[in-house]
């Protein structure tokens, strides 16, 4: 008698995808056109194009327009449900309650019936993501949930091991169908699945071509009603001038990030639009704190007052950044406004530096007890690395100016890397963090985060942050944590682990013809289905 | 043919194969130890976006199933290997062979290509001023293939992009400009840039008319010219074949590694490119892979050489 | 690599006439341009030593980005940090010349061992120096070098160091090949038979009076080889690191703004490299023909 309930099974299953309605010839009711096809350009290819194995941008713009997660995010950061109709959380903020779209289905598969979104699908995605054996950056992320449940075919049911501030943001993370990959347990990079992904989103993978454009096509059955633009093409370049070249040439039609050194040669043509989108990131110089010379927090502060990072900004990014004076991401809620970063004022860096017992040298270099205020500063070599190599070369100048030495040392990334987390052999590095939505900077700062790979490589420690942080995580009050985050940047600006330097503004630029373009900070093409092209420029 | 010919060509074959995987055995070694000696392993650019903790690392590994002896690692990818499995490239997931395989293709239209242009300018160049010496013109072309090889190559390239793209109007990329057909002007700019730029061409010109000046003072061919004679039918062999199969067998790996850069200038989705990528993200089994196929190119085009060489002259078989 | 012509002989140097005026005009002009071009090379060490540069080349100047030539006593104009691309450009050979005369020395020494080694002792060694020789021959050269930078560091000396290993089958097939050419000829038989020791045969006649121009050839070469090699690293991000100024990543960093219609930044280190790769050729071509006296016959 095995047999019989998978029997059955099949028999509910098919009558199941009978009852749907059939969503295959909605359209959006905005009136906006539909066809057309985009063609991006991206510097570099992605690696694999499912939401659960992939780790850079490339890929996760190209996942955006495949995959969606149980909620989204809105072009005002709200959280908006996407494939859970709604959610519940309750009393205790332990148990959260998803009830799912039934009207969504999967990109169907060449010449089969498309398969129905279901609750088991979350349930599996979850389960691929925690497996042990899953490569994933993401399991840090969700391993606040204890445990996921399925009430029915479309209700499932998170448990959280404790409850947590805007646990509703972190749902976000997108779904993988049941039937994708070949491995049911845990997914690897040898899964066909990660190089042909089958999602619920606006765009479907049609095919990657031989010089590896990944091609998607519109999904008809898309169930916010079918994307405007039929088609979108991401095409990889190995050169960023030629990408840009390739622009102005109207051989593709968008760049997701344009370089700072073209954003004047395409400002100056009428035919291209210049998006900017606030990316939550910035860039700093990181100092360690185990080398004695600076672990005097004047010593660093006299670094921050001898920068001049409005000119640096305004004379290598044409003024495209705001500079910043703490840890947080400026776009992000718990920025602290109140905090001024430090004017330029070598001279004050002088005397601070001749109060932590510094003297200028014969040779100009300042001196404390016959020790030399000579530094290292790691970069890691990227291939188009203009933009760091004039930050790093001007500090050094700045530097000089008033009596430090710093000796600049370019390192291969992953030999920089192991020299910066793993064996700590660095005074100052240059480099920037780009943060999620949650503005967590734990990882950054707390003294448990200090050892081999972990974040905190300048070695920073400080009772007071590390129980702020804490209790940051702990509160569940958004005022109340916005409240000790103002008072961390407060501290953490003063005491200048870093020389925080500024979030750029990223730009897209696109040919006219796109309308509508609304981007995402960093998932790039979360609003590409209300995005469309006039009939007349279709071409 | 006859027989004669083909024993000596059969033997060396053999000969050939035998030492070629030698040599492969020992190329495979070298980088081998390299990778192993080199910092950051492929699993940083899988956990690229976390730091990662030793014990996350420790996962990995066993998930990849991985051992940590640098030689068990070795012995079990040559194991493998010879069993035709090249393993999946740690960062796509994909068959390393037929990844390679993919890209191979393309790299070899280029560096054919790119070899022909060379000898086409080249040939004509070295012969005329073997034969009649240093006129004006001989001596403007033969300075002006010094100046070509002695710029640049990735600077020619953007050069050559800058004038079609204002002069002429067109965007020459053959890869990823849109065209679904491949246009033959956009094929053949990156082919000219790598055939006449990266130092070959000037090599090839002074290579040739070393030797053929040298052939055309040997006595048997003073001989012929004093009977009235075609130099060129007795001197077509030595003087044209050997020097010629000689100088592209040896350019070979410098072809290969001036791929390397125009395949990023121009956009071209060649082997050069993706070793470049591979590389850097330690990407090892892609790394072997492209190596041991570079390495074949190689002794792929030695090989050819000896064959000629002896098929001309079956005494240096005995050599 | 090139190689050159193994098989003229030389016994010994009976004439008294000195090679130079036995050699043609032009190749006397070409001599005497790569010996100007090896001049500018040491006078620009002087220069640099002497501080008579028109600016200091590590002069940042964030007001006066990408200048274009003759702009504020710029003759040259300035680069994407402000700095004046003359006084870079004069110092830039420096970067290369040291590390590329390393190069060319372990190419040399090297290579010569390993020839002499197969050729003149033959059989054993040859089996073991053709295949290493092979084995160098088979990497691709790039990858080989980006894996060592990434393994130590990227410092052009480290990289010299892998181009010099890498010629080494060049010179050691061409030596071999010298040495195997003499022995056809029974010139060394007849050295030997002479009672001439090894260490006076290998030396003296082999090396001195029949290989002298392999060498200085190879030479001249290796200088040419070096700059182009660390300009492609330089476009990969991998040659001589900022701020020290080399025409590689001087041509690199002006080619950003070539696409942009600036010209001036890359070209005028394009226009250096070229010249004086002109100069290494041209006097590998000279002494080459002068020493085989093949022109004048």
């Amino acid at each position: 008698m095995k047999r019989l309930p998978s029997v059955l099974l099949l028999i509910f299953f098919f009558t199941f995808t009978m009852m749907l309605p059939q969503a295959g010839a909605e359209r959006k009711t905005d009136g906006k056109p539909d066809g057309g096809a985009l063609n991006y350009g991206e510097y570099g290819r992605p690696a694999t194009l499912d939401p659960i194995t992939s780790n850079d941008m490339i890929s996760m713009r190209v996942i955006e327009l495949i995959f969606n997660g149980l909620v989204g995010i809105d072009e005002k950061q709200e959280i908006v449900p996407e494939l859970a109709e709604r959610s519940e959380i309750s009393e205790d903020g332990r148990t959260y309650t998803f009830y799912l779209r039934q009207d969504v289905t999967w990109h169907p598969k060449e010449g089969e019936d498309p398969v129905p979104f279901m609750a088991d699908d979350v349930i599996f995605t979850y389960n691929i993501m925690m497996h042990p054996q899953t490569i994933t950056s993401l399991k840090v992320r969700y391993e606040f949930i204890e445990s996921v449940t399925k009430i029915d075919d479309y209700t499932v049911e998170f448990k959280l091991k404790r409850p947590i501030l805007n646990a509703l943001a972190k749902f976000s993370f997108k779904i993988i169908p049941k039937h994708g990959p070949e491995n049911p347990e845990f997914l690897s990079r040898e899964d066909p699945f990660v190089q042909k992904p089958i999602g619920t989103g606006p765009y479907m993978l049609k095919n990657i071509t031989a010089d590896r454009e990944v091609i998607l096509v519109a999904n008809d059955s898309y169930f916010k009603g079918r994307p405007h633009i039929d088609k979108f093409a991401a095409r990889p370049f190995a050169d960023q001038n030629i990408m840009s070249q390739a622009l102005l040439f109207n051989a593709i039609d968008m760049i997701v990030l344009v370089n700072h050194r073209d954003i004047p040669q395409v400002q100056g043509d009428k035919r291209f639009v210049l998006q900017p989108y606030n990316a939550l990131s910035y860039s700093f110089f990181g100092y360690n704190i185990r080398n004695p010379l600076l672990a005097d927090k004047r010593v660093r502060k006299a670094f921050t007052f001898a920068v001049n990072r409005q000119e640096m900004l305004d004379s290598f990014f044409q003024g495209q950044g705001t500079i910043i004076s703490g840890p947080f991401a400026p776009g992000s809620w718990a920025y602290n406004l109140d905090v001024q970063p430090l004017q330029y004022d070598p001279q004050k860096a002088i005397e601070l530096l001749n109060e932590a017992g510094f003297v200028k040298g014969d040779d100009g270099i300042m001196v404390k007890d016959g020790q030399k205020l000579s530094l290292t500063l790691k970069v890691p070599i990227e291939k188009e690395s203009e933009a760091v190599k004039r930050v790093v070369l001007a500090f050094r100048n700045y530097l000089n100016k008033i009596g430090v030495d710093i000796e600049g040392e370019f390192k291969e990334w992953l030999s920089w890397k192991e020299d910066v987390f793993l064996k700590h052999d660095f005074d100052i590095i240059f480099a920037s963090w780009v943060f999620d939505d949650s503005a967590d900077i734990s990882s950054l700062f707390h003294s448990a985060e200090i050892g081999p790979w972990k974040n905190n490589f300048g070695a920073y420690s400080n009772p007071e942050v590390d129980s702020l942080i804490v209790e940051s995580k702990l509160t569940l009050d958004h005022e109340k944590r916005r409240t000790i985050n103002r008072k961390l940047h407060a501290i953490i600006a003063d005491e200048s682990p870093y020389t925080f330097l500024w979030t750029l503004t990223n730009y897209a630029a696109f040919n006219k013809k796109l309308r509508r373009v609304a981007i995402h900070p960093y998932k790039f093409f979360s609003f590409a289905d209300d995005w469309f092209i006039p009939t007349s420029e279709q071409r | 043919m006859k027989l004669s010919s083909i024993r000596p060509v059969a033997f060396l074959i053999s000969k050939e194969l035998v030492i070629a995987a030698l040599l492969l055995l020992g190329v495979s070694f070298v980088i081998f130890i390299i990778l192993f000696l080199s910092p950051g392993d492929p699993f940083g650019v899988m956990l690229k976006g976390q730091m990662i903790s030793g014990s996350a690392k420790a996962g990995v590994r066993e998930a990849l199933s991985m051992s940590s002896a640098w030689y068990s690692q070795y012995l079990s990818w040559l194991v493998n290997m010879l069993h035709g499995d090249f393993g999946t490239s740690t960062r796509t997931g994909l068959p390393v062979l037929s990844e390679v395989i993919r890209v191979g293709i393309n790299t070899l239209y280029l560096t054919i290509g790119s070899m022909l242009v060379t000898l086409f300018l080249a040939v004509p160049i070295a012969i005329f001023s073997a034969r009649r010496g240093m006129t004006v013109f001989n001596w403007t072309s033969t300075i002006f293939t010094y100046v070509v090889s002695a710029l640049p190559v990735f600077w020619l390239g953007y050069i050559v992009i800058y004038i079609s793209i204002h002069q002429f109007g067109l965007f020459p990329l053959a890869f990823g400009s849109g065209s679904q057909k491949i246009d033959w002007l956009n094929f053949m700019l990156p082919v000219f840039v790598l055939g006449i730029g990266n130092g070959t061409i000037s090599e090839v010109v002074r290579y040739l008319r070393e030797e053929m000046e040298r052939v055309f003072s040997e006595d048997y061919i003073r001989t012929a010219r004093a009977k009235g004679a075609s130099i060129w039918k007795h001197s077509f062999k030595e003087g044209f074949l050997i020097p010629i199969t000689e100088i592209v067998a040896s350019k070979i790996p410098f072809i290969l590694g001036g791929a390397v850069v125009v395949e990023q200038v121009f956009n071209w989705p060649g082997m050069g490119r993706m070793a470049w990528q591979a590389a850097q993200d330690r990407d090892y089994p892609l790394i072997m892979g492209i190596t041991l196929l570079a390495a074949i190119i190689v002794r792929l085009g030695s090989l050819i050489q000896r064959v000629v060489h002896i098929m001309v002259n079956p005494r240096a078989s005995q050599e | 690599m090139k190689r050159y012509s193994q098989y003229s002989v030389e016994v010994s140097d009976f004439s008294d006439v000195p090679f130079w005026k036995k050699a043609s005009f032009m190749d006397l002009v070409y001599v005497s341009y790569g010996i100007f071009i090896v001049i500018l090379v040491i006078g620009s060490y002087i220069v640099g030593a002497f501080d008579l540069l028109p600016y200091d080349p590590h002069e940042i100047n964030l007001e006066l980005l990408m200048a274009p030539p003759q702009s504020s006593g710029h003759f040259l104009g300035t680069d994407f940090m402000g700095r004046d691309i003359l006084s870079r450009l004069i110092i830039g050979i420096q970067a290369y010349f040291l590390p590329g005369l390393l190069a060319i020395a372990i190419a040399i020494i090297l290579g010569t061992c390993f020839g002499v080694l197969a050729g003149y002792w033959g059989s054993g060694f040859d089996t073991i120096i053709t295949y290493i020789n092979n084995l160098l021959n088979s990497f691709p050269r790039l990858v080989l070098i980006l894996l060592m930078v990434a393994a130590f560091k990227p410092d052009i000396y480290y990289i010299m160091v892998i181009v010099g290993i890498t010629n080494v089958p060049v010179v050691a097939s061409l030596i071999k090949g010298k040495i195997q050419f003499l022995k056809q000829k029974y010139f060394i038989e007849a050295a030997t038979a002479l009672g001439l020791k090894n260490r006076v045969i290998i030396f003296k006649h082999i090396l001195w009076h029949n290989c002298r121009s392999i060498l200085i050839i190879q030479a001249t070469l290796g200088m040419a080889e070096a700059i182009l090699m660390e300009t492609s690293l330089s476009y990969l991000g991998f040659g001589v690191q900022e701020p020290t100024p080399s025409w590689g990543n001087m041509v690199q960093a002006g080619a950003n703004y070539l696409m942009q219609g600036k010209f001036w930044p890359s070209t005028a280190p394009a226009l250096a490299i070229l010249f004086t790769i002109m100069g290494f050729h041209l006097l590998g071509d000279g002494l080459n023909n002068m020493l085989e006296r093949r022109r004048n016959k």
